[in-house]
């Protein structure tokens, strides 16, 4: 059942396909078939593996606390780049308000649908949101919210932590619990920025 | 001889085989009939997993539709996206930037790496060797925090977008790819010997499931299963799209179509898609990456921020969805599995009028049946990993 | 009398102590970090007392703790008798075992002669295998009572690849009972003073086929099918729970002891220090008089001896994690098509050369 010339698909010729066997010299001498060479080789690996971790755990190398890649995770926390989307978080500007005009761009693309805001004025005519919730419950932190808002209110923040619950009510966030100050969000909001640029885009 | 048969009296037993099974991961369900060890019968139950994908996205814009295709295949998110990316750029009849589709490429193919790495190092965990997975997994892990730093995702990417990308590859995105090829190649190496030579591991795999080329057209199989079988196809050769004709790679081809051969072929990508990657990054190009079309693609925030034409017509595209002209499309790529194909209806609105993924795992896992009878119980743990059935793309 | 009393007594502690309270414990320990650090993980580290983890050692206290705890189920529609059994079968024989394998040699202390064995029979060996079969019938009486599918398909596989194991097994080791002459393994033990006669060198193929079924009648990985948790969940022990549960885990790691034990008896020179004999060893500690040399010595084997023991572990623990798991019919394939004519073999071999010497 080797490979056959009528099964190449459409016209392509074969050196443009360029397939290549991968099962040559597969079959097993004599010497691989008794098994313990084998074994023997296996154990070496594993064993190099071993012994190097475990030099790696009493002499780490320089600027790593060991040599395995693992992050003891509540002591230790991983360097979190800036492209990571965690919870999606309201801006508040430096006067304590937040920065959303309520537009409802975020509440319409939201595929989760997680979104719900009832704008309102204020009295020097400045519209904002009387109520922003957002369901974390059903939030898939698509980062489409932070995508098409029209005025770098609604970004993702870093935060990653405690946003379980065991209770679901506990998960709907109001507008209080989504607002952080913009201090805190710069990095972020430059990033979106940046991105979302005009030189990322064709003339 | 018929005293015995009479006297001795054995008869079948009918097993259900998930879905909390350890081989079956919660997405699917057989239905054994064993002879003693031997399988009878075979009855592979899906749709565990259905979440109504098809159906959602006849609800949403075409813009939502992407963090849905993420959903897809988990394993290889990436791939989804761009699917589907490139069957609505399709459909509009426009091509995107010579950046954004070498970025593409890479993205892809980093995920197609990813899925691979998933895929032998399960089969390993499965058939015991449990030292095989976790090498694996550390190299997938280093290849999924290259994706976060470009995505802001591990797993969720929506990172692609109908006419360019959500965003830019990162600086120095070039040197830590390497540094991760490095340590992911030493990794291949390790579980090559561990596994490729290993007597045991080639007695579990080869000739078992044994799928001849001529029935793996007829059950529709692409992909790794359908090139182990001896085929060589490949969307990305066959049909070239993005700027895969401007790569040099091969497509590694089986002989036989047993599980070792898929084994075998997806060692081998992984090495290819390693090399795309690197050949990717060094042809590519400065520039834009996203077309400037606001009718289908969002403006950019600079124009939005300070224009109030740009911010009206932004609004109508988000609230109303892009306008996709009236038609029909299909259009294939080379997802991890095999071919992932979406077909679009636009009926001109805002939103897609049907929206049908070609799963590539479905045919597969329908040919289970067909390959698995007259096995062993135990075969049907390496074939079933060879199948590699992603419930969220088969059942969607 | 009284003092022959406390002897047996002090030894049957002493076996026992190690056995229940050093190894069983530990060995979930050893299992878990060193399987870790040989995949560049970490392994269990978490459970701590006051925030003092102790690198994951007290990771086996709240196992337990939570083990015991926990509800002891018996399915619906299973043979509670058998059930609650098989656990006490296959644990016992792994402990019983151990009595006749010699971890020192013997001593004169005070006058007094110490053997350093709970019981030194003139058939050792082949209690060793008469209780290492009774194992079987714990693994099989599990999967059989449980009423479970699952289980079923474990017991059988059990049942089929133990019996298989055991014949190739008792075959393997007759090459070094016509090498040494006894059956006894205190003898055997201490015929292996020079290091080239120790029984590996003597009988290389006796001990590879020695060690393959020990691995096998263990139900260790790759020989783990009847417990094969992708394809048949947990096999035998699906439906065990609590202190049952526990019962097979430590069945299986004093079994592992027992084996480690038996091989350092037979192939590894027991007891004895490569190229340092005892009695250079005893002119070292000289020094410490006559009876505190002699004690000293005893340390020093006791000490050696289960240093061995301890390497057998490691090494059976590397195999087990680096290598996946054997199909089915391939052990069967292996046990009776490979390792018994090799074993015949193996006796033919050292039969004619024992006799032409």
């Amino acid at each position: 059942m080797s490979y056959k010339s009528n099964y190449i698909v459409g016209s392509i010729p074969l050196d443009k396909l360029k397939p290549k066997k991968v099962r040559k010299n597969i079959e097993l001498t004599l010497w691989e078939r008794l098994y313990i060479p084998e074994i023997v080789r296996g154990m070496y690996i594993t064993t190099r593996h071993f012994i190097i971790n475990m030099i790696g755990f009493v002499f780490p190398p320089e600027g790593k606390k060991r040599k395995i890649f693992t992050v003891y995770y509540p002591e230790e926390k991983l360097t979190i780049h800036v492209a990571y989307r965690g919870r999606p978080v309201l801006v508040q500007r430096e006067d304590g308000k937040e920065k959303c005009v309520a537009c409802g761009l975020c509440e319409r693309i939201c595929p989760a649908l997680a979104i719900s805001i009832v704008g309102g004025e204020r009295e020097n005519k400045e519209r904002y949101p009387v109520t922003y919730t957002l369901d974390m419950s059903r939030c898939v932190y698509c980062g489409l919210c932070e995508e098409v808002c029209p005025h770098e209110a609604i970004v993702m923040s870093d935060e990653y932590i405690g946003l379980a619950e065991y209770d679901r009510k506990n998960m709907i966030y109001p507008k209080e619990k989504l607002l952080v100050p913009v201090a805190r969000l710069k990095n972020r909001i430059e990033y979106v920025r940046e991105i979302y640029g005009k030189a990322n885009y064709m003339d | 001889m018929t005293d015995l048969a009479k006297n001795l009296h054995t008869e079948h037993m009918v097993i259900n085989m998930g879905p909390s099974h350890p081989v079956t991961h919660g997405t699917v369900k057989f239905l054994v009939t064993l002879d003693g060890e031997t399988i009878v019968d075979f009855d592979v139950e899906i749709g565990y997993l259905h979440r109504g994908f098809e159906k959602m996205c006849e609800n949403s814009t075409w813009e939502q539709v992407f963090p849905y295709t993420d959903r897809l295949n988990y394993l290889s998110p990436i791939i989804n996206n761009v699917g589907y990316a490139l069957a609505v750029e399709k459909l509009i009849g426009i091509d995107t930037p010579e950046r954004c589709k070498y970025v593409r490429v890479i993205v892809s193919e980093l995920s197609r790496l990813a899925d691979h790495l998933t895929n032998v190092a399960a089969s390993g965990l499965e058939l015991g060797a449990f030292t095989a997975f976790l090498y694996f997994v550390e190299a997938r892990d280093l290849i999924w925090d290259l994706l976060e730093s470009v995505c802001g995702a591990r797993l969720t990417s929506n990172y692609v977008r109908i006419g360019g990308l959500k965003n830019d590859l990162p600086d120095g995105f070039k040197e830590q790819t390497k540094e991760v090829f490095k340590r992911c190649r030493e990794l291949w190496i390790d579980v090559d010997k561990l596994l490729t030579k290993n007597r045991i591991f080639i007695d579990r795999l080869k000739d078992v499931c044994i799928m001849p080329p001529d029935e793996a057209i007829a059950w529709g199989f692409t992909g790794p299963c359908l090139r182990a079988s001896g085929v060589p196809y490949d969307v990305r050769k066959a049909q070239p799209y993005l700027v895969y004709d401007q790569i040099d790679f091969e497509i590694p081809i089986g002989e036989k179509g047993d599980n070792f051969d898929r084994y075998l072929v997806r060692m081998e990508e992984i090495n290819q898609s390693m090399r795309i990657v690197e050949q990717a990054l060094d042809k590519l190009p400065d520039g834009p990456i996203n077309v400037d079309m606001p009718e289908y693609r969002w403006q950019s925030k600079d124009d939005i921020y300070t224009k109030i034409e740009s911010l009206i017509f932004h609004f109508k595209t988000v609230t109303g969805g892009i306008r996709v002209p009236q038609g029909e499309v299909y259009f294939p790529v080379e997802g991890a599995n095999g071919e992932v194909g979406f077909y679009l209806v636009s009926d001109g609105s805002g939103k897609p009028y049907k929206c049908r993924v070609r799963p590539p795992c479905f045919p597969l896992t329908a040919a289970m049946p067909r390959m698995i009878k007259g096995a062993l119980i135990a075969d049907i743990v390496p074939t079933f990993d060879m199948i590699h059935m992603i419930g969220g793309e088969c059942d969607r | 009398m009284i003092a022959d009393l406390i002897e047996a007594i002090a030894k049957i502690l002493f076996v026992f102590g190690v056995n229940m309270g050093f190894f069983a414990p530990i060995l979930g320990w050893v299992e878990r970090k060193q399987s870790a650090v040989m995949q560049d993980r970490v392994g269990a580290n978490r459970a701590d007392i006051f925030g003092f983890t102790l690198i994951g050692l007290l990771h086996p206290l709240s196992d337990t703790i939570k083990l015991i705890t926990k509800e002891d189920f018996i399915p619906a529609g299973a043979n509670k008798l058998f059930h609650t059994l098989a656990p006490f079968i296959s644990l016992t024989p792994a402990l019983i075992t151990f009595a006749v394998v010699p971890f020192g040699g013997q001593y004169e202390i005070f006058g007094r002669r110490i053997n350093l064995v709970v019981a030194d029979l003139d058939v050792g060996i082949l209690f060793v295998f008469a209780f290492a079969s009774l194992a079987t019938y714990g693994t099989v009486l599990a999967g059989w009572s449980s009423n479970n599918n699952w289980s079923f398909l474990g017991g059988l596989r059990a049942a089929a690849q133990m019996l298989s194991y055991e014949v190739a097994m008792g075959l393997s080791i007759i090459g070094i009972i016509m090498v040494y002459g006894s059956l006894k393994l205190t003898e055997i033990g201490a015929m292996q003073t020079d290091f080239f006669k120790w029984g590996i060198f003597l009988q290389p193929i006796g001990f590879i086929l020695f060690l393959t079924c020990a691995i096998a009648e263990n139900k260790r990985a790759p020989f783990d099918i009847p417990e094969a948790e992708t394809e048949i969940v947990a096999g035998y022990f699906t439906e065990y729970s609590s202190m049952k549960f526990i019962m097979f885990w430590m069945g299986e790691f004093l079994e592992m002891v027992t084996i480690s034990g038996i091989i350092t008896t037979l192939f590894l020179g027991a007891w004895h220090l490569p190229f340092i004999s005892d009695e250079r060893l005893l002119s070292l500690f000289g020094f410490a008089g006559p009876n505190g040399s002699i004690i000293m010595l005893m340390m020093a084997n006791i000490a050696t001896f289960f240093g061995k023991i301890i390497f057998m572990i490691w090494f059976q623990m590397t195999i087990r994690w680096t290598l996946p798991r054997f199909r089915y019919d391939q052990i069967m394939k292996l046990g009776w098509k490979i390792m018994l004519p090799i074993s015949l073999i193996n006796i033919f071999i050292t039969g004619l050369v024992v006799l032409l010497k």
